[in-house]
């Protein structure tokens, strides 16, 4: 009965997915949900039948699709939690066929670099890393993680063009990856504006277009404003910052240096 | 004719093995009298010393020796012998031939009412699960193992607390070695964690130091094995480590420790950790392979860093073979040659896919660039972007601008981009002698210094109540502090057999 209805719902969810209504899905979602309850398949147990495992699993990986779609991350780390201990039962009880368990769990890589929690991300992948081990295959063939991996790379050698170039559109594994694209194109930026303050004395502004991947020099300027830069005869200078050596200087923090040697002469007296 | 020839040979053989088994029988058996010391004077010290001569007996157990021991100690009908005798797993007719020989012993029990202390009870046991892991019967040494375990838990004495973190050392060791083998999510591994768990729960709550330190431990390898990392960190978020926990203990746990914070990320604490983890470490060949382990985890670690490990370290007779691949990848890293990196993290993934430290390794690319442009800016004061790319290996010109921003930005080096004409300017470098910078580096290791003091202090072993029995009676006291320069005579003369958990004093 209660199989039926899932079945059904499940159907139902695959059409708004399609269609691209997902604010529907929600309402559909919870209901597949509670038919999921009356099954006792929510969570998996040692006597779920296989085949209501499949239709649970196949109901969380929609809603977490559907989360994406909806931009709403919250509910896709719940779904990707739940969904947890569905991808780590036996094959001979929930066969791999059919799983989305790399796109999933590639998915919420990405949202892990997005977020800039690079120690989740690397925790994550050493389980990945272990898991594909057991398995006796590299995580290297698996397209939907490599993604996010390649992605991660590049951020943190600092090759921001690469970034860039892999975030565009065509390149992302599936559409649903394209979404965060917005998300790192503004991180990047901000480290791109960071890391050109440092390195540059000054700078055109057309070559700051490139640079930071703007549309337009408008943009670049409206982009120096928000950073606090100055721009002056079509160029953008970046404040100079001075007076690194001299905060270190020995005779600033005389008061320091007396301080710790009243410290070492307390010890020493403690000692002796 | 068969039969007697047999019996020639055995007649040649017999008296050597029969005083070997003798020999270790009488030994064990006067660790009994140690143990029963321990109970008496509720002094764990005789307990340890007990459990510090396994390490030596171990290459003589045999299961006619364990026979002996249990027929011996035990009336013919103690539950607890019957069971244990059952583990041994000999023969019922093997066995008679062990009752007879010791008929007199035998008799002598029978008309003793002594029973055994649950301590001697539980040494057996552990006893029989390192014979029986030696054997490798580990389904048996499981199933064992379990009862023990949970016989030590209803007997709840404190006597029993150094003998416990023992018997769950091996308990937990057995499942380990139980099909599926870890990382697999259906391995025996997770199922004995709850168990471990309620270990660690009444330990702490009885404040049983050697267990607590020891489930602690064993906890975080168990989930370390199935890669269950937030797991192991929230375990160690929510539990306090013994500070007077057995140094092999700590080892361990700054081990463990280090691995999680190094796969987070926060390689300062990790390095912390490892350094301390490696210097704890026994020094004795026993435990090389702990060492080892420790020493490619921090070598990574301080790569990870953008330190360079010593070349000296690589040199170490223990060392040397296991760490050749990590010796390679040094020297890539050092040179900054991402080519040679990469192939040598090709060649040799099977190595660092078995040492745990692959994801480490690839994280270093990064660093293999760093330093490359560091060379490069100590080098040049002024080269082409273009001269950059090609000489690092990148992708492109325009890669190579970020990156070599972005090392600006991190403090790599001190340089500055003309972006116009393409190049990487190097700025002059300041007198860091007329900073302060020197000065701190100073406080540092002054810091460190005291703090080693103030840990020695602490360290120290003061013996318990010992003034009062010099006032009870000067004599006994003595004679005491002589079987204490003697044990620690013989601590230091039993260093090779301290494979255990457990150190002298």
């Amino acid at each position: 009965m209660a199989e039926r209805e899932l079945a059904d719902l499940l159907k139902q969810l695959h059409k708004t997915l399609q269609s691209k209504q997902y604010q529907q899905a929600g309402s559909i979602l919870s209901r597949a949900k509670i038919a999921l309850l009356g099954l006792n398949a929510l969570i998996p147990t040692e006597s779920t039948p296989s085949k209501h495992l499949q239709l649970a699993r196949e109901t969380l990986e929609l809603g977490a699709v559907i989360s994406i779609r909806l931009q709403d991350p919250v509910s896709f780390t719940r779904y990707f939690q739940q969904l947890q201990p569905f991808y780590a039962l036996p094959e001979d009880k929930l066969p791999r066929k059919g799983s989305n368990a790399s796109k999933i769990t590639g998915l919420y890589l990405l949202l892990l670099l997005s977020d800039g929690d690079y120690a989740g991300f690397h925790t994550l992948l050493e389980t990945l890393e272990v898991a594909a081990a057991q398995a006796g295959r590299g995580l290297e063939d698996d397209q939907f993680i490599q993604y996010p991996i390649r992605l991660e790379q590049a951020l943190m050698e600092g090759s921001y063009d690469q970034v860039w170039r892999q975030t565009k559109g065509s390149n992302a594994p599936s559409e649903e990856f394209a979404l965060f694209s917005d998300v790192l194109i503004g991180t990047i930026r901000k480290e791109i504006a960071s890391c050109s303050e440092k390195a540059y004395p000054s700078i055109p502004i057309s070559d700051a277009k490139s640079l930071l991947f703007l549309e337009s020099e408008g943009s670049v300027v409206n982009f120096a404003k928000e950073s606090g830069w100055v721009v002056k005869d079509g160029r953008i200078y970046f404040p100079q910052e001075d007076g690194e050596f001299a905060s270190k200087d020995i005779l600033v923090t005389s008061d320091q240096v007396i301080e710790n040697t009243l410290g070492y002469a307390r010890e020493l007296e403690t000692i002796v | 004719m068969a039969e007697s020839m047999e019996g020639v040979v055995t007649e040649v053989e017999q008296p050597n093995t029969e005083n070997v088994e003798e020999k270790t029988v009488s030994e064990i058996r006067s660790n009994f009298a140690l143990l029963e010391r321990a109970v008496a004077q509720f002094d764990t010290r005789f307990t340890l010393r007990a459990l510090r001569s396994i390490s030596s007996l171990r290459k003589k157990l045999t299961d006619r020796v364990l026979c002996t021991v249990i027929v011996v100690t035990y009336s013919a009908k103690n539950p607890t012998a019957r069971l244990l005798i059952q583990a041994v797993g000999m023969e019922a007719e093997d066995l008679k031939a062990v009752a007879d020989q010791h008929k007199d012993a035998v008799q002598a029990l029978k008309n003793s009412t002594k029973e055994p202390l649950p301590e001697v009870d539980v040494y057996i046991g552990i006893l029989l699960q390192v014979y029986l892991y030696d054997q490798q019967d580990y389904e048996e040494g499981a199933e064992f193992s379990t009862q023990l375990v949970d016989r030590i838990r209803e007997l709840n004495r404190r006597t029993l607390d150094s003998l416990a973190a023992k018997a769950y050392f091996y308990f937990s060791l057995f499942h380990e070695e139980l099909d599926p083998k870890p990382p697999s999510k259906q391995s025996q591994v997770i199922t004995i964690r709850g168990k471990l768990l309620a270990a660690l729960r009444s330990a702490v709550l009885r404040k049983d130091l050697d267990t607590q330190a020891s489930v602690t431990t064993l906890l975080l390898r168990n989930y370390l094995s199935t890669a269950d990392i937030t797991q192991a960190d929230l375990l160690v978020a929510q539990t306090q480590f013994p500070e007077n926990a057995p140094n092999n203990q700590v080892a361990r746990y700054l081990y463990y420790l280090g691995r999680i914070r190094a796969i987070q990320l926060s390689y300062t604490d990790a390095h912390e950790h490892l350094i301390s983890a490696t210097r704890k470490a026994p020094s004795n060949s026993v435990a090389a392979g702990f060492y080892q382990a420790s020493m490619k985890l921090l070598i990574v670690v301080e790569l990870l860093m953008g330190d360079i490990p010593e070349r000296e370290l690589f040199s170490q007779p223990r060392l040397e073979r296991t760490l050749e691949p990590y010796f390679r990848l040094v020297q890539a890293v050092r040179a900054g040659d991402l080519p040679s990196f990469l192939k040598i993290v090709q060649n040799s993934a099977k190595a660092f896919h078995r040492d745990g430290t692959y994801t480490l390794i690839l994280r270093l690319r990064q660093n293999v660039i760093k330093t490359g442009i560091r060379v490069l800016s100590l080098s040049y004061s002024r080269i082409s972007l273009r001269d950059i790319c090609l000489r690092l290996g990148l992708e492109s010109e325009e890669s190579a601008e970020y990156i070599v921003a972005k090392a600006i930005r991190d403090g790599v080096i001190e340089a500055s981009i003309d972006h116009e004409k393409g190049f990487m300017q190097t700025k002059q470098a300041g007198d860091i002698y007329a900073t302060r910078e020197p000065g701190e580096a100073f406080h540092e290791r002054i810091r460190a210094c005291l703090t080693l003091h103030d840990e020695c202090v602490k360290a120290m072993r003061y013996p318990m109540n010992q003034h009062r029995l010099e006032l009870k009676n000067a004599q006994e006291a003595r004679e005491r502090e002589r079987e204490l320069a003697k044990e620690i005579q013989e601590g230091d003369l039993d260093d090779d057999d301290a494979a255990g958990d457990f150190d002298g004093l």
